[in-house]
């Protein structure tokens, strides 16, 4: 064992000790809340520490805070470090900065004048504890603190190699939060030329800051190409004995190599075609040297060598412009599908993806497909198999989509739950998109419910019913498959759902087979009813009532059904309402009516398959890759569109209910809206009213096609004058808190606080659907009667709230002096595509501003008797709308905002009240007397203000309120 | 039911606003085979609490992956899920993981691991878990000239040895106190380019912290005398 162990700091090795002889966990945290204590009363004590004493107490709060205790001292203790004039301990306080310090703390600045010091040091090891510092915290401050210093650093010609590198990558960790931090104009030419620098080091940090900068301005840092592609030219042809130290494990500088070919990944292929071929020719050796034998056998080698490659190969990809080193590139891919190595294997499945994307090297990926394949059935490693699965996403096409496709349910039988739901959807785009034969398609979404039905979304099963109403060719065969599928014997929510729903409208094309005849239909259905959920039970419903259309035979079975007690008299509110509104539909409607309301499904008007949309949101990390590739299979597909999808387009067309029913996806973020009505059939939505959510959500989709109705200035769609939308806004001129607004889409609930003449209100809005609210935008403005009188300011919120979420906006409000009314809040936003618009108040009443002010009956008597002015007093009589409960009345006027005066009336039954209203301009004194009349139900108002106008602002606002 | 939304939504205020911008490696962490962390480092702010969770779960992602599979998976959820890849090796008792976002090359990142435990190994003479207990500093400094702000910054061996080995010298300038530690450091590091150079050629590290049997650590501790 080295000597190391027996070095200095005895006490910190004892205490480490002790807490890993420490038997439970409580006895550790007792060990450390005693070194806790005890370095705490150290660093407070009179006693100075000298130096090895501070860098030991600081060690022992690194291994605490490493333990997971949080450390809440010794911070000050570490800032003077850094000033000391000893390197050691300079260095310990830099480390328990950069450890604990985070980057919003006070003490930043603190230790920016230490650092500049140190930045100015002759040491260059100084030098580079400074650098270091600043770019671990990387904030903002030490952007304006040394954003001059460092670019000279690194270009002058005094600076040694070591600062120079650190001061590269110190600049661009302050680029990535100050971008203005990067002088433009000859430094740039400067930074670029760090490309030529001697120092292989220099080079490798000069080409991470340079690719960052090119990345916000690729024009001004084009030089750099050339520059790059010689740099790199001179290591790819260099023997690995020429860059000695950088090379590694045999291979020359593969850090810097690696670099250089991401920077290039940024611009095209060099125009210059001398710069061009140069870069080719480094790109052929490398995958040249890929073939030779390896120059060692240890697996440091390998990684250095592959490392260099698939960059190399990426760089091919993305240039996707010379078809023959694309082949060889996907041929290198090819080998390292079935390398012994598994970083190998999941780095060429990866690679791969990219490459299928690739017009010229499509069909040379194509030839792997076996591997790929068995790769699926055979890596141990997850993370292995799912690039497999993707890669098998992306080479699919017309050709061999059915193949992949049944891989791909097969696999699904046994893959790993984490990857499921993904595959689910890619099965089911994969499906839609290459369907030549429709009945392919339902039989593989069928597969994928009865294989995985629990990974099977909303959308998945939305889509195959969309499918199959817009194609007439497709339904006989549906019907037929989903009345197979159902009869056996455990069969999965969502297949009684799709079964439902297909056969509700398209039963009758099979019922004149007797073993599928109306009544054998309905029993199949019904025997699978009271298992399944009170949504899918729902759509049965609806099923139940569209038979009674379509087979009338079977009316009083079904009648029999909807009568039951337990549908009629459901504890579920929704059943309970379709059972009786379907069974008063079929007693009371002629056939007539009946066929026509339960006409059916029209077709769906075409979007783009919401079940993509889905995908990318599940896949963040690919959405890029993804995007480049979609924009490259539309290229590709619209180049050489085979005659048969032409020709199907064109029938297509000929069809008017539905327009190109299979189009590629469109790269499109729109949501599943066009599938939300599918739960109830819309032609039956009509006829029935309901309050409940998903009824809303069908009619804000049906009413979407239609426009909206106007009334009042207010545009809101007439699902929701019918849905009890309740404004509470009378409420809040006696309270601050609460809900100001609720209907079947939005809660609107309201917090606020005020004091002197200043307020804050927040407002929160609830989105209560499972949907997106987009277009999200609540505006605040001031009336006429409140023009100059009242500011507020608004912050500003998302556009969208997310299903279930709940946003607040703060509205900040200032009274300049007494107002009238209230300030409009409009809230605006589209739910399911339909705008939707709410035209209401903000609860700002002038009131609000209300301070209660406590006085004897001498004083107050004394004090209207001043107010005596024709405009300062406003009296009004009008008639209890409520019960004239004491309790309550004084509860009101308390929430008014003024102070309840007892005992100062001669009669106990009335109310006196005082209060001053702060505005910026003057304080308003305010009393207030209100006299119930029980026998009248009456009441009398009366008050007197200060200011002329002010009392008859609070009569009108109060009178309301009784 | 206001009040805690109300909550959460300020939490997740407080926590964008720390947000630092995307940095290439987020995250340098060390644990043993049981998941007791012996180096964290966190190159983008997180508070105490979010780096214990997120030590807890990397390591339950990486401890039950077989010894043969690939080095690579996608991140947790804590850490940027699949917008980030731990890249992770096994030596004997540890294991390194490095959170790295998609502009650095998975097999560079593995190879930086090989040239960090490596340089570990010179500084301290075959390391082992031990030397990342109790020379916490050290390692920092030593991962210090490796990686910076989140930063590749430097990748040879030599030159990094080079480096230290003038913290070193620095050092022993300094007080008689830590004249002890310097002194046992500097023997492994004064003779360290030339051996480092023919350790290059012929070391298959992971190989040789296998082979290294390390007794229980509860008994070890005993063996050591302070």
């Amino acid at each position: 064992m080295p000597a190391v162990r027996g070095d200095g700091m005895r006490g910190l090795a004892v205490f480490i000790s002790d807490i890993r002889n420490c038997k439970s966990k409580e006895a550790e945290v007792k060990r450390i809340n005693k070194e806790l204590a005890n370095i705490r009363s150290k660093f407070k004590g009179d006693k100075t520490l000298d130096g090895y004493q501070k860098k030991k107490y600081v060690c022992k709060l690194l291994f605490i805070f490493l333990l997971g205790h949080d450390i809440d001292f010794g911070h000050m203790e570490a800032v003077n470090l850094l000033s000391s004039n000893k390197y050691t301990e300079k260095q310990i306080g830099y480390l328990f900065i950069s450890v604990l310090v985070n980057t919003n703390s006070d003490l930043i600045k603190l230790i920016v004048q230490s650092i500049k010091n140190d930045l100015g040091s002759r040491n260059p090891v100084h030098v580079n504890l400074a650098l270091q510092c600043i770019a671990n915290i990387g904030s903002k401050e030490m952007a304006d603190a040394f954003g001059s210093d460092i670019p000279k650093l690194l270009v002058s010609g005094e600076t040694m190699d070591v600062v120079k590198q650190s001061a590269a990558l110190c600049l661009l960790r302050l680029f990535r939060t100050t971008q203005e931090i990067i002088p433009g104009g000859e430094w740039t030419s400067r930074i670029i030329h760090l490309l030529n620098d001697q120092h292989m080091g220099v080079v490798t940090a000069a080409c991470s800051l340079i690719e960052a900068l090119v990345k916000k301005n690729p024009d001004e840092y084009k030089g750099c190409v050339s520059l790059a592609v010689s740099r790199l030219s001179r290591i790819v042809t260099a023997s690995y004995t020429d860059l000695q130290d950088y090379t590694y494990y045999f291979v020359p500088a593969p850090w810097l190599s690696v670099k250089l070919l991401r920077l290039l990944q940024h611009y095209p292929p060099p125009d210059d075609p001398g710069v061009r071929g140069r870069l080719n020719e480094c790109l052929d050796t490398i995958l040249n040297k890929a073939q030779e034998p390896p120059k060692s056998k240890k697996v440091q080698h390998s990684n250095a060598k592959n490392a260099v490659l698939f960059e190399a190969i990426s760089i091919i990809i993305h240039s996707d412009s010379e078809p023959n080193l694309l082949v060889r590139a996907c041929n290198q891919l090819g080998q390292f599908l079935s390398h012994r190595e598994t970083n190998l294997r999941y780095l060429a499945l990866e690679t791969m993806c990219l490459l299928a994307t690739s017009e010229f090297s499509h069909e040379a990926v194509k030839k792997h497909q076996e591997t790929v394949i068995n790769a699926l059935k055979t890596e141990r490693d997850v993370s292995v198999r799912q690039r497999a699965v993707d890669l098998l996403y992306a080479m699919c096409d017309r050709s061999n989509a059915e193949e992949i496709v049944q891989e791909m349910l097969n696999y699904l039988e046994t893959a790993d739950y984490s990857i499921r739901e993904e595959m689910v959807l890619k099965v089911a785009i994969l499906a839609e998109k290459y369907a030549q034969d429709y009945t392919w398609y339902v039989d593989v979404i069928l597969n994928l419910i009865r294989i995985a039905g629990d990974y099977v979304s909303e959308e998945v099963w939305y889509r195959v019913i969309q499918i199959v109403v817009n194609r007439e060719d497709v339904q006989g065969y549906a019907a037929k498959t989903v009345f197979e599928a159902l009869q056996a014997p455990a069969c999965h929510e969502n297949m009684v759902k799709v079964g439902g729903y297909i056969l509700g409208e398209f039963g009758n094309l099979i019922a004149g087979d007797t073993r599928s005849a109306p009544a054998v239909q309905f029993q199949l259905l019904h025997s699978k009813y009271h298992l399944c959920s009170a949504a899918t039970r729902a759509l049965l419903l609806t099923t139940y009532i569209k038979f009674i259309n379509l087979f009338p035979e079977i009316k009083s079975q079904i009648q029999d059904v909807l009568k039951s007690n337990s549908n009629l008299r459901s504890s579920d509110a929704e059943l309970q309402q379709r059972a009786s509104e379907y069974l008063h539909l079929s007693v009371t409607t002629t056939t007539d009516v009946l066929a026509t309301v339960l006409e059916e499904m029209p077709p769906f008007t075409e979007k783009e398959s919401s079940i993509l949309a889905v995908l990318k949101k599940k896949s963040g990390r690919m959405s890029a890759q993804e995007a480049q590739r979609e924009a490259r299979v539309q290229a590709r597909e619209g180049n050489a569109a085979p005659a048969t999808e032409k020709a199907q387009n064109a029938q297509l067309k000929t069809k008017p209910s539905s327009n190109a029913a299979f189009p590629i996806p469109q790269l499109n973020n729109s949501t599943s809206a066009d599938l939300l009505g599918l739960s109830t059939p819309p032609a039956t939505q009509n006829s029935i009213q309901s309050n409940t959510g998903v009824l809303v959500d069908v009619l804000g989709d049906l009413y979407g096609g239609g426009g909206t109705n106007t009334h009042n200035g207010t545009t809101t769609p007439a699902s929701l004058s019918m849905s009890g939308a309740t404004d509470n806004i009378k409420k809040f001129v006696c309270k601050n808190n609460g809900v100001l607004y609720e209907n079947d889409i939005i809660q609107i609930g309201i917090k606020s606080e005020f004091r002197q003449n200043l307020g804050r209100i927040g407002v929160f809005y609830g989105n209560k659907t499972s949907m997106p609210l987009q277009a999200f935008n609540p505006t605040v403005s001031v009336g006429p009667g409140q023009q100059g009188k009242v500011t507020v300011q608004v912050k500003p919120v998302e556009p969208s709230i997310d299903a279930g979420a709940q946003v607040q906006q703060l509205v900040n409000c200032e009274c300049i002096e007494d107002f009238n009314g209230l300030p409009d809040l409009t809230v605006g936003f589209t739910y399911g595509n339909v705008p939707q618009r709410l035209a209401l108040h903000l609860p700002l009443s002038c009131n609000k501003f209300f301070e209660p002010t406590d006085m004897n009956g001498e004083s107050f008597f004394a004090r209207w008797k001043n107010l005596s002015g024709p405009l300062q007093e406003a009296q009004k009589i009008f008639k209890a709308t409520g019960p004239m409960e004491t309790a309550s009345i004084k509860t009101k006027l308390l929430g008014f905002g003024m102070q309840l005066l007892e005992g100062i009336d001669p009669n106990p039954e009335n109310f006196v009240c005082a209060a001053i209203i702060h505005t910026r301009t003057q304080q308003i004194g305010c009393l207030l007397r209100l006299e119930p009349n029980r026998q009248a139900e009456m009441y009398r108002l009366t008050i007197r203000a200060s200011k002329e106008s002010t009392a008859q602002i609070l009569a009108d606002l109060l009178a309301e309120q009784f | 039911m206001m009040c805690r939304r109300q909550l959460s939504e300020c939490q997740h205020l407080r926590c964008s606003s720390l947000d630092t911008p995307p940095t290439m490696i987020k995250a340098i962490l060390v644990f043993n085979n049981h998941g007791k962390p012996r180096l964290t480092k966190f190159y983008q702010y997180f508070n105490e609490e979010m780096q214990q969770q997120i030590i807890k779960e990397t390591f339950q992602l990486v401890s039950k992956r077989d010894d043969n599979v690939c080095n690579f998976l996608e991140g947790g959820s804590l850490i940027g899920g699949a917008d980030y890849k731990l890249i992770y090796r096994h030596y004997a008792t540890l294991y390194f993981v490095f959170c790295v976002d998609s502009s650095e090359s998975e097999l560079g990142i593995l190879d930086l691991i090989q040239v960090f435990v490596e340089t570990l190994d010179k500084c301290f003479e075959n390391v082992c878990e031990l030397d990342l207990i109790f020379h916490v500093d050290k390692v920092h400094y030593i991962l210090n000239e490796l990686v910076m702000g989140g930063m590749v910054l430097e990748t040879n061996m030599t030159e990094i040895i080079t480096r230290i080995e003038d913290q070193n010298k620095l050092e022993k300038q300094e007080g008689p106190y830590n004249s002890a530690s310097t002194s046992s450091l500097k023997a492994g590091l004064a003779a360290a380019p030339a051996r480092a150079v023919s350790a290059v050629k012929n070391m298959n590290l992971p190989q040789q912290i296998k082979d290294i049997k390390l007794p229980d650590l509860p008994a070890a501790i005993k063996d050591l005398k302070f």
